[in-house]
């Protein structure tokens, strides 16, 4: 079989893109490059998306230059797939959006260059590499969540952002140097063989670390409680972006999470699920009841992401345990992903039409804007978890795993949790088809929006309809990756 | 004391300045100030290891020359928000930014 280095690859076609992009408002000329730029973005994502599907279905060999480095495994190409697919519905969706913006081909080239930072994100296996990729994918999204840089709560939502986004790479760096102080290298695999024969004194150091660890990835995990920043993020940036946010970066921060909590918990001798299922029951708790209060459907649906990242960090805890608890956790990333990604786009088209965010403004939007209230539905309920969709398949998964792997009472939590859920997205869908709109003018759906919104709405049906092939990826994924630790 | 537990004792004592400056301080950029002694604390641990570990390696080294590098890029982006926020608001007060309520 051919051999494919995929990091290698999508390094050279993301980054060249990414610097080219700007360079060509100089040749081409601002206007015609803001056209340019987009369908280019939209390209190099394709050709990326393909070679990561050529890549999981398993015709080719997987092969890496720098093993030591980027590891190409099935766990880096799922989690590429997850980023990269949503950088594209995301690039989709903003041709409208951004189209009055005057730097919109910045827009694009940092767009591409998070996406750069998130795919060797997913392959690291070097603590070296995990950094600089963490910065690589977090420094653009700064800068995209204060895009809007004559709007005040656009400004204030990067500030906010940025302050605690150095904090989590100050802390994971922190981190990071206590684990090479313990065992002399940055590369997993030889971490992970070097504290094997640690001194009994030194592991109250190591929870040092392991702490410091935790609370980097969580700042970007958004897990209780470092999760204060995530709703003035979300409803001050672009809602594409925070489409971007709240999808594909915080996927990518698991994906890092995992691959260094795979080595650190075996070695610290003391059990670290407990705490982290408290975490989990907390994370997704204070998030659904947060946003059962809310106004504004942007917050509501941050809020919602937070409890999401909750039901994500059971596949965490049960790791050790449970060889379920990894796939359920791959397989909720890509529909959580999916469907978070429809439902902000959603929200982004109804904004960028009315330039209005409160949940009462979304009354009898199905008579108004249909494609997009129709988008919007199937994507809440799929992220409720209502049998036809995929929501429902990875939920049960998750929770399946958690009873297995001995924490039958977070499995219970998470389905009174999806209960409670269903009474904030619940709302939104009645008031969007039972209700009278206030304004009895019918709203023209721009091309992007209706095209990115059905394609993703299919797709959530679709793989809920027929979940095996993706399931079966992500747990191959799993155990290819479980194997090799 | 022998030199590697009191290097060590310094980043920590850094890493507690940085975090009281970031609970303590309501200037962007004192917390921008704040958060780099995080960084540089993490980074002294970065080289003292490297120095003093049983086999000394280099790694350590490189990894704080990158870090050195990637905090210039991070508070290039962050003085540049800061620097709008100040254009927008004549004022850089984090507790003063509070537009984006639930």
């Amino acid at each position: 079989m051919a051999k494919l280095d995929i990091p290698l690859i999508l390094i050279g076609a993301l980054a060249s893109a990414a610097l080219l992009i700007p360079a060509l408002d100089v040749g081409l000329g601002k206007v015609r490059n803001a056209k340019f730029s987009a369908y280019f973005t939209m390209l190099i994502l394709a050709f990326a998306l393909l070679i990561l599907t050529i890549g999981g279905l398993g015709l080719v060999t997987l092969d890496s230059s720098v093993p030591n480095l980027l590891q190409n495994d099935l766990l880096g190409v799922f989690f590429g797939f997850v980023v990269i697919l949503v950088a594209l519905l995301v690039t989709v969706a903003s041709f409208d959006y951004m189209k009055d913006n005057p730097n919109v081909s910045i827009y694009y080239s940092f767009l591409l260059f998070t996406s750069l930072g998130m795919v060797v994100l997913s392959f690291a296996v070097d603590l070296l590499m995990i950094f600089v990729a963490w910065e690589l994918m977090s420094l653009p999204t700064f800068i995209l969540a204060g895009f809007m840089k004559k709007d005040k709560l656009s400004n204030e939502a990067a500030v906010k952002y940025f302050i605690l986004g150095a904090l989590s790479s100050g802390i994971l760096l922190y981190g990071m140097s206590i684990i090479f102080g313990l065992s002399g290298s940055t590369n997993l695999n030889v971490v992970l063989n070097a504290l094997t024969d640690l001194s009994p004194n030194m592991i109250p150091v190591a929870g040092f670390g392991a702490v410091m660890l935790i609370a980097g990835f969580g700042l970007k995990l958004s897990i209780v409680p470092f999760h204060m920043w995530i709703p003035d993020a979300y409803e001050g940036a672009p809602t594409t972006v925070s489409a971007l946010l709240s999808a594909a970066t915080k996927k990518a921060g698991f994906v890092a999470a995992i691959r260094v909590f795979a080595v650190i918990f075996p070695l610290l001798r003391f059990d670290l699920s407990m705490s982290l299922a408290i975490i989990a029951i907390a994370t997704m708790t204070l998030g659904n009841l947060a946003a059962l209060t809310q106004k504004s459907m942007t917050r509501m649906l941050a809020y919602s992401s937070i409890a999401q990242g909750g039901y994500l960090l059971i596949g965490l805890v049960v790791l050790p345990t449970s060889p379920l608890g990894l796939s359920g956790l791959l397989y909720h990333s890509l529909n959580h992903a999916l469907l978070q990604a429809t439902a902000f786009i959603a929200v982004a088209a109804f904004r960028h039409k009315t330039s209005k965010t409160s949940i009462s403004s979304y009354n009898g939007l199905a008579r108004v804007m249909p494609i997009t209230a129709f988008s919007l539905m199937i994507s809440l309920l799929g992220l409720v978890g209502i049998p036809p969709l995929n929501g429902f398949w990875s939920k049960l998964v998750l929770f399946t795993a958690a009873a297995d792997g001995g924490f039958a009472w977070l499995a219970l939590g998470g389905l009174v949790n999806s209960a409670i859920s269903l009474g904030y997205y619940g709302i939104i869908v009645k008031r969007m088809y039972m209700d009278e709109p206030t304004e009895k003018v019918s709203i023209k759906e721009s091309f992007p929006f209706t095209a990115v919104l059905l394609i993703a709405s299919m797709i959530i049906i679709l793989t809920g309809i027929f979940p095996g092939p993706v399931y079966e990826f992500a747990s191959r994924a799993s155990i290819q990756f479980l194997s090799g630790i | 004391m022998e030199p590697l537990s009191s290097y060590f004792l310094l980043s920590l004592v850094l890493l507690a300045i940085g975090i009281y400056g970031l609970i303590a301080k309501r200037n962007a950029i004192r917390l921008l100030f704040a958060v780099e002694i995080i960084i540089n604390s993490a980074t002294i641990n970065f080289v003292a290891f490297s120095r003093y570990l049983q086999q000394p390696v280099i790694t350590g080294q490189t990894f704080s020359l990158f870090a050195i590098a990637l905090a210039a890029t991070e508070a290039a982006v962050g003085l540049a928000i800061i620097v709008q926020a100040f254009r927008l608001n004549k004022d850089i007060d984090v507790l003063e930014l509070k537009r984006l309520k639930g």
